[in-house]
């Protein structure tokens, strides 16, 4: 979703009262605020209340929000905020003892339903499953930086910075570092 | 296959098997309506889960103050496995309904002082509205 159609959307939503303006904000940038709290190794619960919180101060401060078209990196700093509130109380961190993200699939149908369901993309799906067990592989560190990286809109080297506390000129080097990982990993799993 | 391509296809693979979960879609399109319109924020000025200054590993509980329309609340979260309590306090220290917003709505009571206790607290978005004359007060949602 790019930032002239969230602008649009955004003040649709405020001056306007438009609850489908709204409801498209949501689905355009629910997987933005998704990556953030996932690249911040939340465990399930953790993740849907941190999801929620930032969706609920968004709708709350609607008419607050100066600048409509970053409304993108209003929710992910505030998602970032609220992960590190989480992670600071320390209650339930645990980054990979996820079972539930696997089968995740079966129970909550998206857009992307039909192509898992479409018997002609077997093969793209085998792909993507191999795509996604290999990038579970990959260690913590990697994770994060590609759930930042891989979010849309994606985070620039500077947002992944300040989100992971990683410096800025390091982003590159160990993106490529962590695809080079999943390259091996996918290879062998038999795709290349 | 380049770094891009490889990372458009980790993009499209990471779509397909974590989704934002249908229910949590359906809960954020719901924060629309039930955002309490021409009300004043209580904005959150105070967290001790922020800031530099962390206080690792301990017990302690967590100490928020928010501000706004002349409204002060200061709250004190306890969560335990059996679940959380929130100890409050208005200032003006005065009895007033306090209403709690989230998971499981329900309606307190402030004391002639101010104070109010809610328990049981669910896991999950938590806000409170109060009524302070002709002003509607929300504070801004917090994750407990």
């Amino acid at each position: 979703m790019d930032r002239d159609s969230i602008g649009i959307l955004f003040r649709a939503a405020v001056d306007d009262d438009d609850t489908a303006a709204w409801k498209s904000l949501v689905e355009g940038l629910s997987p933005l605020v998704w990556s953030v709290v996932r690249a911040h190794g939340l465990r399930d619960a953790d993740a849907q209340e941190v999801y929620q919180t930032t969706w609920f101060r968004l709708a709350q401060n609607l008419t607050r929000i100066r600048e409509p078209d970053k409304v993108g990196a209003w929710l992910a700093s505030t998602a970032r905020n609220e992960c590190v509130k989480v992670i600071r109380a320390a209650r339930r961190v645990s980054p990979s003892d996820d079972g539930e993200v696997f089968d995740r699939v079966a129970d909550d149908r998206t857009p992307e339903q039909a192509l898992i369901d479409s018997e002609d993309s077997a093969r793209e799906r085998e792909r993507a499953r191999a795509a996604w067990h290999a990038f579970q592989e990959l260690g913590e560190s990697c994770q994060r930086l590609l759930r930042l990286l891989t979010a849309s809109p994606p985070f620039s080297y500077q947002e992944v910075s300040a989100t992971l506390g990683i410096a800025v000129g390091s982003v590159g080097p160990i993106r490529q570092r962590c695809l080079r990982r999943l390259r091996v990993l996918l290879g062998g799993r038999g795709f290349r | 296959m380049s770094d891009d391509e490889l990372e458009a296809e980790l993009r499209r693979a990471i779509e397909l098997f974590d989704p934002v979960p249908s229910h949590l879609l359906q809960i954020a399109v719901e924060a629309y309506t039930l955002r309490t319109l021409d009300a004043e924020l209580a904005e959150l000025v105070f967290d001790s889960l922020s800031g530099p200054s962390r206080v690792r590993g301990g017990r302690q509980p967590r100490v928020l103050t928010f501000q706004g329309a002349g409204l002060t609340v200061d709250l004190e979260i306890t969560v335990t496995a059996a679940g959380g309590r929130v100890v409050g306090q208005l200032m003006p220290s005065r009895r007033l309904e306090v209403e709690v917003l989230g998971g499981r709505p329900v309606t307190l009571m402030a004391d002639d002082l101010g104070r109010f206790v809610y328990d049981d607290v669910p896991a999950g978005p938590f806000s409170l509205r109060c009524r302070l004359g002709d002003a509607t007060v929300v504070t801004e949602w917090i994750t407990v």
